[in-house]
């Protein structure tokens, strides 16, 4: 398959630093101008088991990720035997473990059933005759990489300088044994692969990962409070803004429990400054009751799950989109909510500036879906800038408002359902945010007409929500595609990208994406499922959750799904290769 | 000038947060009492109703919620102690005070108060301790008597009531006081002092439930409290003396302020905020995140 793109594999064991690895190489290669996709692969460990990072880079744009590896580098035994077996036939395997020949079993069958091109360095008596030490394989093995791929070894030098500017002591020693490795040279040809860079203007990009994209949102959007209590694959949301808070003064607190988290978060936002959580699907369960106390008292909320399988424990390190039904359906009693679901980073920054706009706006609880291959994924994508999505709030503040207030107006029946809403403190009208049934002033109320009356009021919002809300966007040409897919979350990176690789071989793909999915739009879906007569539903769980929902919502029916539950992402392959039975044009 | 000659100067005051909600609990309840000191207490300590937010949690003590005229909340059982603290942290002009029963305080959110004596969130606490859960008609709570048949356990309730005050004195606290619903001078002067605390200020009051706390009726309290200031040289910043007071469940039975420090509290104590000066309400706006790329570009 060729998706205008290399893919490289850095494996090892987990906890022996393979993520400040792989985050070198990637800086390294955004400063040689490469559009980059990556994720992590590692146990839910400190030490032990396979790890590895795999970084898609291309001149061009790409979305996803593919997982046709074609170089690794193995840092150890685990990585080494990772990489044998996932590299694709005829790829490129570097690596300095001299012993391989003895404890990897059927080690030349495996070699040569695949044509793999193996070469391996000396890299630990590279390391230490340049005065480095054993972990400075690492570097040697870098500096070898850079050869291979015909870079520019300074950009390699530039960035150990940048990983290492805490530890000065071993920057020129790094740069060295790089060096080095650059300049070996096996008695047989050096290996070579051609991945000329169109140099972009790196400049412009950036590379980050979804859980700080999503934090900046945060930040941009006037977040003055964080609450979490640590959760895989959220957990790097809280260790980003608490390193940031000198510079933010954001209030960053661990709570003791995830309850507690979203209890604090409720009252903080009740009092009127802008609060966050973020937890994953298990963490969420605990904070339900506070997103149904929210519906009731019209306290706005904003709660991210960045989504893992489960149940239970699950696989806390892997991605899944299998919380949907989660956000839609969690939490007793009938109320109205919003869901919307990242895509990649820059949607998170993004989504969760709409998010608590939304959530003010009409005073809801709102659940942000992202996936641990988006939080943990990087990517290089334009900069964030300032002030392109205006903070919205929907409060009460002008004095002659305020001073005009009634106790009553709080709570009080509205066509569109949303009353006003003041802080405590800023108006003389005071009253009862009440989580028993209450009429317009907060008063505890049984009466049928009232209780009847006021659950109507909160419910009519979805209503006036899904007449503002937008509809989800089309990619690729909207019409007479030979296969249509429908899907939200991050199965839009390898869409788009199937979507090119597709046309390539003459099919015509397209695609709609749910940014909004709750309440959920349906005109334009239902247009794009006339005009499309092949259309499949693409998700990352067992049910077809949104399938389901949709389902449930139109006359729409969806037999054809391409479903996926493995704590793995979509690649382009999966897609191509359905697509492939799918569609008899080959 | 006595407590109540001070009040009638505040008439105005004391009338601004009354309710003309009906209200709903049994005649002889303790909870009664209760609202009156706290009225009397933020009217005593000048504090209007448009400064304050009170949360309630959930159980005959939170019905209060529309009783008194103020910003109110009447959130989830267990979970008063957190939303109370996050309000406070947004906040601190704006006063909080939190109301519970024994059922939400030392069951299904025990944990909540134990991390919020812990962190010293800056609010006031009042526990309103009636031994048993009313709401639900007469169940046995943590600090229902040994042996007492309650609805739920007819033979009788199993384990040992909990000490309250030993256990939160066990977290370190920065203020610990008691005080009983019979008595509404003095639990309107005790939750004054805890008004005045900067950080978490934890009020017990033990309360009489006349329909279903038979073990511990009205009389039996007045038979077993007196004045912690009626102890000569008793010192309240000595916790272990403190700890000691509190020991008996069934006899002398201490009110007053048991235990108190003066230390920052957990805003003031957060390195990243010193010296700023505003409240987290008054920072929502668009904050421009350009200085924190460079280490992604």
């Amino acid at each position: 398959m060729s998706a205008n793109r290399t893919v490289l594999k850095i494996a090892g064991e987990n906890g022996m630093g393979l993520s400040s690895v792989g985050e070198m190489v990637q800086k390294a290669l955004k400063k040689n101008g490469f559009n980059i996709r990556s994720e992590r692969e590692f146990p839910s460990t400190i030490k032990g088991g396979k790890a590895c990072n795999i970084i898609n880079f291309s001149s061009s744009k790409i979305y996803g990720l593919s997982k046709t590896i074609d170089i690794a580098i193995g840092l150890d035994r685990e990585g080494v035997k990772d990489c044998l077996e996932t590299l694709k036939p005829g790829g490129i395997l570097i690596h300095g473990f001299d012993r391989w020949n003895k404890s990897i079993k059927n080690l030349p069958q495996i070699v040569e059933s695949k044509k793999l091109q193996v070469f391996l360095l000396p890299a630990r008596d590279i390391a230490l005759e340049n005065g480095g030490s054993v972990i400075m394989v690492n570097t040697v093995l870098l500096g070898f990489l850079w050869k291979v791929l015909g870079l520019d070894i300074d950009s390699l030098r530039q960035q150990i300088k940048v990983q290492f500017q805490d530890k000065s002591s071993i920057i020129n020693v790094n740069i060295t044994c790089a060096q080095a490795g650059f300049e070996y040279n096996f008695p047989s040809k050096t290996p070579s692969l051609s991945v000329s860079s169109n140099k972009l203007d790196s400049t412009k990009q950036i590379l980050i990962d979804g859980n700080t994209s999503l934090a900046l949102g945060a930040i941009q959007a006037g977040v003055r409070a964080y609450y979490a209590y640590p959760m895989s694959p959220s957990t790097s949301i809280l260790v980003y803004l608490a390193k940031v808070s000198h510079q933010t003064k954001m209030l960053v607190k661990q709570a003791e429990d995830e309850i507690t988290a979203a209890q604090m978060a409720l009252g903080s936002m009740h009092m009127g400054t802008r609060a966050l959580v973020a937890t994953s699907g298990g963490g969420f369960d605990l904070m339900t009751e506070t997103v149904s106390l929210s519906g009731m008292i019209e306290t706005p909320l904003v709660i991210t799950i960045v989504q893992r399988p489960g149940p239970a424990t699950g696989l806390p390190t892997w991605t899944a989109q299998s919380d949907l039904d989660l956000a839609i359906y969690s939490a007793h009693g009938e109320f109205c909510r919003i869901v919307l679901a990242c895509s990649d980073a820059t949607s998170s920054f993004e989504n969760i500036q709409h998010a608590l706009n939304l959530s003010e706006k009409y005073q809801i609880p709102v659940i942000l879906l992202s996936e641990a291959t988006i939080g943990m994924g990087y990517e290089t994508t334009p900069e964030f800038t300032d002030n392109t999505i205006p903070i919205e709030r929907g409060i009460i503040t002008a004095t002659e408002e305020i001073d005009a207030l009634q106790p009553s107006d709080r709570y009080q029946i509205t066509s569109t359902g949303v009353s006003k809403r003041w802080l405590p403190g800023k108006s003389k009208s005071t009253y009862f945010a009440n989580g028993d049934e209450h009429w317009e002033e907060g008063e505890i109320t049984e009466d049928e007409q009232e209780a009847g009356s006021m659950i109507k009021k909160r419910l009519i919002k979805t209503k006036t929500i899904l007449d503002n809300l937008p509809e989800p966007e089309i990619f690729g040409d909207p019409m007479e595609a030979d296969i249509s897919f429908i899907g939200w979350g991050s199965s839009k990176g390898p869409m788009l990208d199937s979507i090119e690789i597709l046309a390539a071989k003459n099919i015509k793909a397209n695609y709609l994406h749910f940014n909004y999915i709750l309440p959920l739009k349906t005109a334009k879906l239902i247009e794009f499922c006339k005009q499309n007569q092949n259309v499949s539903t693409i998700e990352g769980n067992f049910n077809g959750q949104l399938s389901n929902l949709i389902e449930s919502k139109t006359n729409l029916k969806f037999p054809q799904r391409l479903l996926k539950w493995n704590g793995r992402p979509f690649y382009v392959e999966d897609i191509v290769d359905f697509v492939r039975e799918k569609v008899n044009k080959t | 000038m006595s407590q109540l000659h001070k009040l009638i100067n505040k008439a105005e005051e004391f009338s601004a947060y009354e309710s003309d909600q009906k209200h709903t609990w049994c005649s002889g309840c303790g909870n009664f009492g209760i609202l009156n000191a706290l009225k009397r207490s933020l009217v005593l300590e000048n504090i209007k109703p448009q400064e304050t937010l009170l949360c309630f949690d959930v159980g005959c003590n939170s019905n209060a919620s529309d009783k008194i005229k103020a910003y109110t909340i009447h959130g989830l059982h267990g979970r008063v102690a957190s939303l109370a603290s996050g309000a406070a942290i947004a906040n601190t002009k704006q006063k909080v005070i939190a109301m519970a029963g024994d059922g939400a305080t030392f069951s299904e959110g025990i944990n909540h108060l134990v991390h919020a004596v812990r962190n010293d969130y800056p609010i006031t606490f009042i526990v309103h301790n009636n031994n048993n859960y009313g709401l639900t008609i007469g169940q046995a709570s943590s600090t229902t008597k040994h042996d007492f048949a309650m609805n739920g356990s007819p033979d009788g309730v199993i384990p040992e009531p909990l000490n309250t005050l030993q256990f939160v004195l066990s977290f370190n606290p920065s203020f610990v006081a008691r005080s009983f619903s019979g008595d509404i001078e003095h639990m309107t002067k005790t939750i004054q002092m805890a008004l005045n605390h900067r950080g978490f200020a934890y009020v017990e009051i033990m309360q009489a439930c006349p329909t279903f706390n038979k073990a511990t009726p009205q009389e039996w309290y007045w038979d077993k409290i007196f004045d912690i200031q009626t102890i000569i040289g008793y010192d309240k910043t000595d916790i272990w003396q403190a700890r000691k007071i509190v020991d008996s469940l069934d006899k002398d039975l201490a009110v007053g302020v048991i235990y108190e420090k003066s230390k920052p509290n957990f805003v003031e104590q957060l390195k990243n905020r010193e010296g700023l000066g505003s409240e987290l309400i008054d920072e929502v706006k668009s904050t421009s995140i350009t200085g924190l790329l460079q280490e992604f570009r």
